[in-house]
């Protein structure tokens, strides 16, 4: 007797369970200055500050993704990192280029929470701390925009022709944090994966293209183990996902709905 | 026949039947309240089908936006709105704002007072000028008069089906001709070869299966308004979903149930009916 | 009496030994506490085998097997010096760190493979 009420319970618990996930739905399109913004909310809260907003595209434009991702620390998920003011007062995270000191572009990048603060300090601290609150910035998306290529997801901006043409030079070194100096990458030739759909066009990887922004560490092994081409499968499932090639394609650089930007070798 | 002067046996065969039927209640109602979940919902007027209430901000500015998707897909695809402007398919999801509307973005991007169609500019969205200042055009829930377009002079001439438009039809005879580019909004890309038509297999032996036509609807989505958001993957058999899910408004019911034909036209995806009969 | 007595000399011997220890130590710059690190110049040791340690990460598909198998054990030394940094920096170094050791054993591995 007791089998069959579980077994009526668990029918029930069914039956509700698969509405609260949430796939196969058409979200929103981010706004092209909205795309790659993070919102970082660990410690904020308890510091009476509003969560921090994170633009990418004003750093981007400034920094390959190494600098950030590799030779600064910061971990590629919201909050995963745990940067405390504490760390930035030290001269870590955020406080490696944000400490009143470090020179970007002939300005003194602002410092970020600073060990003392005091009411004038305010102004300085919702600089970042920004989230829900009407905060100037310093820097006007259409205005930087205007000069770039255009692409058609994320920024709206094509940022592979932007480096290639040299409109933008994003930095792959800073002083006293990165260790390799140069670009002079020796890596795998361009080569094709094929998808298990056929009629799909074949993905045609470029290492020289990805490791202009990230080096080689970002990506090996962390986010690609497989040494071996063909022994790990991706699967746009998990790619969509945030694994893998998702764990830019997905926020930060180019979003999947530009299938034709991986998806371009026609097939014969 | 009280339980005190009953025998051992015999009170414990009540408290079983007492237990089976409370059982079987329970299992009645689970199936019940399942089986109303699998039918899809009654449909409203065709000229009310695909109404979207916009209701964000209505106590603070001018009242709530009521939109007709069968004014705008008469003259472009769903693929332009919904992929090159960007707007979600889930109420409340996009987060439109006058602020982003003016910015060009959203509304904005055609209504801007700039871009034309069919020789005319189309009328600025949230528009600060005084004297341009068409509000009630959409913020028009409950106000008589204030919208352009009635659906059933505008729809007059479109083949009809069975419930409303028949907006394949409308598009294959070229009574519509739906804008899938706009210059500044769009951006133009190599096309992708279309895959053929497939059959999808019922999860159930009992139910037909579903003939799905990619053709059909890359002609109003292209591929990036379905993948990878909707269907994450064009492997089939890899994501597993049914009518409930359909009904709840994802996969198939992301459009099949607000605005494309409704689930109710089952011969439309299963052609030999959803049920088998011998 | 007499046994508490050897007792208390043990312990004293001890402790002088033990202070002596101590002086000598940080004559020849031996482990200090951290504190102490950011002022002497001893702690800068870690940071310069860091620097040239995970500074060959964009050579490393022209090392040797050999030469990965080098770098990755001069990472190994490495991770217990950055464990005794102060909380900031081993945060970001420990991660540093994983990600130049894990680079070179994956092209290790990868060349490994290429030779089978």
């Amino acid at each position: 007797m007791n089998k069959k009420i579980f077994i009526a319970l668990a029918l029930i618990l069914v039956f509700c369970g698969s509405a609260l996930s949430q796939t196969g739905v058409k979200k929103k399109r981010p706004l092209p200055y909205e795309y790659g913004r993070v919102i970082i909310d660990n410690y904020s809260d308890k510091a009476n500050l509003a969560p921090v907003v994170f633009e990418h595209w004003i750093h981007r434009s400034m920094f390959t993704c190494r600098v950030c991702h590799v030779d600064v620390g910061f971990a590629m998920k919201a909050g995963a990192t745990g940067i405390t003011a504490a760390d930035n007062a030290r001269g870590y995270y955020c406080g490696t280029c944000h400490n009143g000191k470090r020179v970007v572009d002939g300005k003194t990048v602002f410092q970020a929470c600073s060990r003392k603060v005091n009411l004038e300090d305010e102004k300085r601290c919702v600089r970042c701390h920004s989230y829900g609150e009407k905060v100037a910035s310093d820097f006007d998306f259409f205005k930087f925009s205007e000069p770039l290529p255009k692409e058609r997801f994320g920024n709206g901006l094509d940022w592979e022709k932007s480096e290639e043409l040299g409109l933008i030079k994003p930095a792959s070194f800073l002083e006293g944090v990165s260790t390799s100096k140069g670009n002079a990458f020796v890596v795998q030739k361009d080569f094709a994966l094929n998808p298990k759909v056929e009629g799909m066009p074949d993905i045609i990887f470029s290492h020289k293209k990805h490791t202009v922004w990230n080096g080689c560490e970002l990506c090996h092994p962390e986010i690609f183990m497989g040494v071996k081409k063909g022994t790990v499968r991706y699967s746009m499932v998990d790619i969509s996902q945030g694994k893998s090639c998702g764990v830019c394609h997905t926020t930060v650089a180019f979003p999947l709905t530009d299938c034709q930007r991986c998806h371009s070798k026609p097939v014969s | 026949m009280p339980t005190c002067l009953m025998r051992k046996g015999t009170r414990r065969n009540e408290r079983g039947l007492l237990l089976l039927v409370l059982a079987c209640g329970v299992l009645l109602l689970g199936n019940t309240a399942s089986a109303q979940v699998y039918l899809p919902k009654p449909l409203p007027e065709p000229s009310e089908y695909g109404k979207v209430i916009l209701d964000n901000y209505s106590t603070t500015g001018p009242g709530a936006v009521v939109f007709d998707h069968w004014l705008h897909r008469s003259k472009f695809t769903c693929r332009l709105c919904h992929v090159d402007v960007g707007f979600a398919m889930q109420a409340k999801a996009t987060g439109i704002r006058a602020s982003t509307n003016r910015e060009g973005f959203h509304c904005g991007a055609c209504h801007d007072g700039k871009k034309l169609f069919e020789g005319r500019p189309i009328f600025a969205a949230c528009s600060d000028a005084a004297n341009d200042q068409q509000c009630d055009r959409c913020h028009s829930l409950g106000k008589k008069g204030a919208r352009k377009y009635e659906y059933k002079e505008f729809t007059a001439k479109f083949p009809k089906g069975f419930y409303g438009v028949n907006w394949e039809a409308a598009e294959r005879s070229g009574v519509i001709k739906p804008v899938d580019f706009v210059e500044g909004l769009s951006v133009k890309k190599a096309p992708m070869r279309s895959r053929e038509d497939f059959t999808i297999k019922a999860g159930y032996s009992w139910v037909h299966p579903i003939n799905f036509s990619h053709e059909k609807h890359s002609i109003w989505n292209g591929c990036e308004l379905c993948h990878p958001e909707i269907f994450p993957t064009a492997q089939k058999g890899t994501i597993h979903f049914s009518m409930f899910s359909n009904i709840e408004g994802r996969y198939c019911g992301a459009c099949h149930g607000k605005v494309a034909f409704p689930l109710n036209n089952c011969q439309k995806c299963h052609p030999r009916g959803p049920l088998w009969a011998p | 009496m007499f046994k508490a007595k050897f007792k208390a000399k043990i312990i004293a011997v001890l402790l002088f030994m033990g202070l002596v220890g101590l002086c000598g130590m940080r004559a020849i710059g031996g482990p200090q506490s951290s504190a102490a690190q950011a002022d002497h110049p001893a702690h800068e040791t870690w940071r310069k085998e860091f620097d040239d340690v995970c500074s060959k990460t964009q050579d490393a598909m022209t090392f040797s097997q050999e030469e990965l198998t080098d770098l990755i054990r001069r990472c190994d030394a490495l991770l217990p010096q950055i464990k005794k940094l102060d909380e900031s920096q081993k945060k970001v170094y420990m991660g540093r760190l994983r990600m130049c050791r894990g680079l070179y054993a994956y092209v290790l591995d990868a060349k490994r493979n290429e030779k089978k």
